[in-house]
């Protein structure tokens, strides 16, 4: 067997890791410990996870009430709750709006509605710096637009849209917005209550440094969505109909407390840093490894300002999965290879090949920058000397 | 040197299926110099002690480093139930490079028809 090598963790943009102690110590405590949840038991002792969850998150977006922070699996079943709930709510014919940068867990759910004629739906290009223009979403609006959904981050590219000119000009038309926050939440400041967002969705497992198994959305007017899924709140037990109040309108079933209190020590560990300073550390050492790249005549940087800590890149003459494989078994760098669930994005930078995303955090080094770009370039060289059978 | 198990399975985003699997043995240059028999073989031997692909059209890709006990195969999924057994052989028949290739060659050759058979039709 070859020497172990230490990993060098650079797939943050699928999950963070490592996480912060106080998230591992925060998780254990709750497993160690009875579950205390509003009107699920008698008894008094313990943490209200879910609400010290959507207290900090009302902190970190600066929106509340906190009640309208609801929490569901991850981001992808936020989105689902969140269309098909806006659907529901909205009956009649219905022009969607996305943008091809959207990851799958936009792009399906709303191509599986085209599919079954509940929608029409228009995807809007993006430019050739990975930005959607608000005069591209704006000519791609028609009379009966009623919902745009759209990433805030690029989960490919890096780059961060203008949701505030996006949303105003969106609202001016009476079109809903709700926007994918999976990869900005934690990474760059959001400010909800200035953006011009009816709903935004986040996820546990990523920037909030929480555990998978968690995410959910914010929503400002919680009319305007209805609930999808419904069932047992602990709460008005004598109905047999959803209760109407906030949060229990969207959040039926036990909930994840284990995964609820490490969100809430995850989002308390961003404040504690503060998010300017995250993105701060972020955009330098992002802005390194993209230098170290293009100074390798063989490697492609698909962007080369992202806002996010995200660099996407292929090595010519050398398929992206060998690229990923070499990185992981010869200097244990671990990247994401592939399409990255965002087929429409690859489409219009490497023709649907797929490529080698890095992604950061605020646990990454500026040692491990150098050495994961110094091992690429490496590799990137030997693409150039790679040798074939007669 | 043979297969001992399979530890990590993947439906890949071009169709493939990917397989990774725990060798009873390191493999080595030698061992990729005998796949040439039976497809391409492409090698980078700066990387590590050595990194190669192999791929064989329309069966599957293996891809490795010598020295390492682990190798990465991607089957074409619709005639893997077909394939998979050669694969199997190409490890267990290798015999310390001492093969047998006139056995080999020969079941390639019956197993080509039936891939193509399946992919293509007659």
């Amino acid at each position: 067997m070859r020497e172990e090598k230490l990993i060098i963790y650079l797939n943050n943009a699928a999950t963070t890791w490592p996480k912060p102690q106080t998230v591992i110590a925060a998780t254990m405590t709750s497993l160690a410990s009875p579950v205390f949840g509003s009107g699920r038991t008698a008894g008094t002792e313990g943490e209200d996870y879910p609400t010290l969850a959507r207290e900090a998150l009302a902190r970190l977006f600066h929106a509340g009430p906190a009640e309208h922070y609801i929490f569901t699996l991850n981001a992808t079943d936020s989105l689902n709750l969140l269309i098909r709930g806006f659907l529901a709510a909205h009956p009649g014919p219905c022009h969607v709006l996305t943008t091809a940068l959207d990851h799958n867990a936009v792009q399906r759910p709303l191509h599986e509605l085209e599919k079954e004629g509940r929608i029409s739906l228009t995807v809007v290009p993006f430019d050739e710096d990975g930005h959607v223009s608000p005069a591209a979403v704006e000519t791609a609006v028609r009379p009966e637009t009623r919902l745009m959904v759209m990433a805030h981050g690029s989960n490919v590219l890096g780059t961060v849209q203008e949701i505030g000119a996006i949303g105003a000009l969106l609202h001016d038309h009476g079109v809903y917005v709700i926007v994918d926050g999976a990869q900005t939440a934690g990474h760059i400041p959001v400010d909800l209550g200035a953006l011009p967002v009816d709903a935004y969705v986040f996820t546990g497992h990523k920037g909030l440094f929480g555990t998978a198994g968690t995410g959910g959305f914010y929503i400002r007017d919680p009319d305007a969505v209805a609930p999808v899924r419904v069932g047992g709140t602990g709460t008005d037990s004598s109905s047999l109909f959803q209760p109407q109040e906030m949060p229990e309108r969207f959040e039926a079933g036990t909930p994840n407390y284990p995964g609820l209190a490490a969100l809430a020590a995850g989002v308390e560990f961003v404040l504690s840093i503060g998010v300017d300073a995250i993105a701060e550390k972020a955009e330098c050492q992002t802005a390194y490894i993209i230098g170290e790249l293009e100074k390798e005549p063989n490697i492609v940087v698909h962007t080369r300002h992202p806002t996010l800590p995200i660099v996407s890149f292929s090595v010519r003459g050398m398929d992206d999965d060998d690229v990923g494989f070499v990185l992981a078994r010869a200097y244990g760098v671990v990247t994401r290879t592939g399409l990255h669930c965002a087929p429409l994005v690859h489409r219009a930078i490497d023709g649907g090949k797929g490529c080698v995303r890095l992604s950061l955090s605020w646990f990454t080094t500026d040692e491990e920058c150098r050495t994961a770009a110094a091992a690429i370039r490496e590799v990137a060289c030997n693409a150039c000397c790679q040798v074939n059978s007669p | 040197m043979h297969v001992v198990r399979s530890i990590r399975h993947k439906s890949c985003a071009d169709g493939t299926l990917m397989k990774e699997f725990v060798l009873s043995a390191p493999l080595t240059a030698g061992f990729f110099s005998y796949l040439e028999n039976f497809g391409r073989v492409e090698a980078m031997p700066a990387l590590g002690e050595g990194f190669y692909t192999f791929e064989k059209t329309d069966f599957f890709s293996i891809k490795g480093f010598a020295g390492d006990t682990t190798v990465e195969v991607r089957f074409r999924r619709e005639v893997t139930d077909l394939t998979t057994d050669f694969l199997y052989s190409l490890f267990s028949l290798y015999r310390d490079g001492n093969p047998d290739l006139v056995f080999l060659k020969r079941r390639e050759s019956a197993l080509v028809e039936r891939v193509h058979e399946h992919l293509y039709g007659r």
